[in-house]
């Protein structure tokens, strides 16, 4: 059968999909990345290969995410795109007629603008990664909630504490605050995630055409409370697709799709990319005083790709 | 031997430089320019400057500080204002006050203002008086003005061509022919913001060379002409009335009515106050032209590599998928 793969490395999880050439979803992986965006890759390439015991027939690669460049390299990628468009691109094909993105993922959170299927516009958390995963992460931790429970218990909340959700070091010592006056935890909870909820319109969302239908993915979907704060705060429903978690792979095997109508053969390396050595590694250059990190890949000891110079003369590497 | 006058690589440098180093030239005297700026010079910089001001006042101080021991004279006009009815940021009119309180043992300043606001015409006056400071004869003084104006004319007419103010101005200083530039791409951005952003391609993480390698030509407010300028800022019910501000409006206004191009990236940098207004102003006005994608990007000095390279792939993507569809 053919099939294609997208795999989307993020900071916090690692994603893969394969979709079939209907772009049907045949099976997918979720994984963290653990600071090791290598072994992350290659962990959910042992996965996914074992979760087709007749073997795997890959026509196309694409990669997206942070770490899209490195992944590109790795695995021999046939499209390298922004984690935006591949989000886009995944959320218009499985609900056609979208017209807005919301997607927190571990560190980032963003929106996406589609009109008839086409990006028109979009913004990125800048400075601020409030309401992103990681923070959430952090919070149940700190309020000894199982993140997995943290959602429904968002849900049951009666009367929502009111969190000021500006700023995650506010947010915090407010949370601090409204836990020793004696509020009860599900309405803290609950006030956070509408708090967080705010915040993203108000600052990703900000002057954006915000209209229904909205789809909602990313890591921070399978929070029902965010959900639900998200309806409160909008007024109508807000889709979380049924791959809210793996939608950035769904969408780089589309784009890889796409790629290959028109360069036919694969760049794929294989599945035993897997097994090769790979390392990085970096050096500061000290060429002139920018003293950049020069950031290094080698595969079984040999360098295979350079980045991270502002002056290109580390990218070209001499055979 | 030649008294020595230092030109920091910032600021207004980038418009104002063939005028100010041909009036000095011509008086005999020797213009060095501070060091492009680097990681080094914006750390030296952040050392000296008010954490409050803005990123490009503070990689002015790095290029002051690179000059301090290399020259006579520091040049650092207190730019008022320099053509009708329009102010420089404040910012800039206390630049010389704080470089006085924030160095000490600096060479000698030339902080002469120019203040002209009720008479544009008037720019001999202030330029007599730094002329003063080096020659007495008039003749000398106005003479070496009048050929620093025939040198921004060329210079100014050059970029209203199309040609990018970097290449145009490394050819003016080297007094080589302009290499032309033949853009292979097939997108057409716009990159507006002020002049000390779109063109240090350090604060700005090499953003036209990025943009270039991504498919697309770049097009600056400097190759708008100001006739167009003008008659975009002049319809904007609150004037605008910062000098580069209204120029920056203008160009953007009139780029996003011609529709000759793809896309649109305005430049800001962190702590700009005009920015903040100007970012608010164009993107309402590109709201109305929904063919034309728009993104507003602000640099600091922290900005990550990976924040502007993930945007700016998504932005021309976009533009590209926008056109794959449409055909």
């Amino acid at each position: 059968m053919d099939t294609y793969l997208g795999i989307d490395v993020g900071s916090i999880s690692t994603n893969l999909a394969v979709i079939d050439e209907e772009k049907r979803v045949l099976a997918w992986e979720y994984l963290l990345t653990g600071g090791r965006p290598i072994e992350a890759v290659q962990k959910g390439l042992r996965g996914m290969e074992k979760k087709f015991a007749k073997g795997l027939e890959i026509k196309g690669v694409g990669s997206t995410g942070s770490a899209r460049h490195l992944t590109g390299i790795l695995v021999g990628a046939d499209t390298v795109k922004s984690e935006i468009i591949a989000h886009a691109v995944a959320a218009s094909h499985l609900i056609p007629e979208i017209n807005t993105i919301f997607e927190i993922g571990g560190q980032d959170s963003k929106i996406i603008i589609v009109r008839d299927g086409v990006v028109v516009d979009f913004a990125m958390n800048t400075i601020c990664a409030a309401g992103t995963g990681s923070f959430l992460d952090h919070q149940a931790q700190r309020l000894g909630v199982p993140i997995e429970e943290f959602g429904d218990l968002a849900t049951r909340a009666k009367a929502p504490t009111r969190i000021a959700g500006r700023c995650t070091v506010f947010a915090e010592s407010d949370m601090i605050h409204k836990q020793q006056t004696g509020h009860a935890t599900e309405n803290i909870v609950a006030g956070l995630c509408q708090a967080l909820v705010r915040n993203y319109l108000n600052n990703v969302g900000k002057g954006k055409d915000i209209l229904p239908p909205v789809v909602f993915q990313g890591g921070v979907a399978a929070n029902k409370g965010m959900k639900a704060a998200f309806e409160e705060e909008l007024g109508y429903e807000v889709i979380v697709p049924e791959y809210y978690h793996v939608m950035g792979a769904i969408g780089a095997a589309i784009l890889a799709q796409e790629t290959i109508v028109q360069t036919k053969k694969t760049k794929f390396k294989g599945f035993k990319v897997s097994e090769v050595d790979y390392k990085t590694r970096s050096f500061e250059c000290t060429g002139c005083p920018n003293l950049c990190e020069v950031i290094e890949v080698l595969m079984n000891g040999e360098v295979i790709s350079r980045w991270g110079d502002r002056c290109g003369k580390w990218e070209v590497l001499e055979k | 031997m030649a008294i020595k006058v230092g030109i920091p690589r910032a600021l207004l440098y980038y418009r104002l430089y063939p005028f100010w180093k041909t009036f000095f030239s011509s008086l005999g005297i020797e213009v060095i320019v501070s060091g492009r700026t680097t990681k080094k010079l914006l750390k030296e910089g952040l050392k000296y400057a008010p954490d409050e001001a803005c990123l490009s006042i503070k990689v002015a101080f790095g290029h002051v500080q690179d000059l301090m021991d290399k020259v006579d004279y520091l040049f650092l006009p207190r730019l008022v204002s320099l053509e009708r009815g329009t102010y420089i940021c404040p910012k800039f009119i206390g630049f010389p006050d704080m470089i006085r309180s924030a160095f000490d043992n600096l060479p000698l300043l030339i902080d002469t203002s120019f203040n002209l606001r009720r008479r544009p015409s008037n720019l001999f006056f202030p330029m007599y008086r730094v002329g003063r400071i080096f020659k007495r004869s008039f003749l000398s003084i106005y003479g070496a003005y009048k050929k620093a104006l025939e040198e921004e004319s060329k210079y100014l007419s050059s970029l209203r061509k199309g040609n990018l103010l970097p290449g145009v101005l490394s050819s003016w200083e080297k007094k080589r022919a302009l290499r032309p530039s033949n853009p292979k791409g097939n997108l057409c951005i716009a990159l507006v913001g002020h002049p000390y952003n779109l063109y240090d391609s350090f604060v700005n993480l090499n953003i036209i060379k990025k943009l270039e390698d991504l498919g697309a030509r770049v097009i600056t407010p400097e190759m708008v002409s100001p006739l167009e300028i003008k008659k975009e800022a002049d319809k904007i019910p609150q004037e605008v009335y910062w000098s580069l501000g209204r120029e920056i409006v203008g160009a953007s206004f009139y780029l996003l009515e011609s529709k000759s191009i793809d896309g649109m990236i305005h430049l800001g940098s962190f702590g700009c106050g005009p920015d903040s207004f100007l970012r608010e102003l164009i993107a309402d006005r590109a709201r109305k032209h929904q063919e034309i994608a728009y993104l507003s990007l602000i640099l600091d000095e922290h900005t990550g590599e990976a924040g502007i390279v993930t945007r700016l792939e998504a932005f021309i993507d976009l533009i590209q998928r926008r056109r794959m569809l449409k055909s």
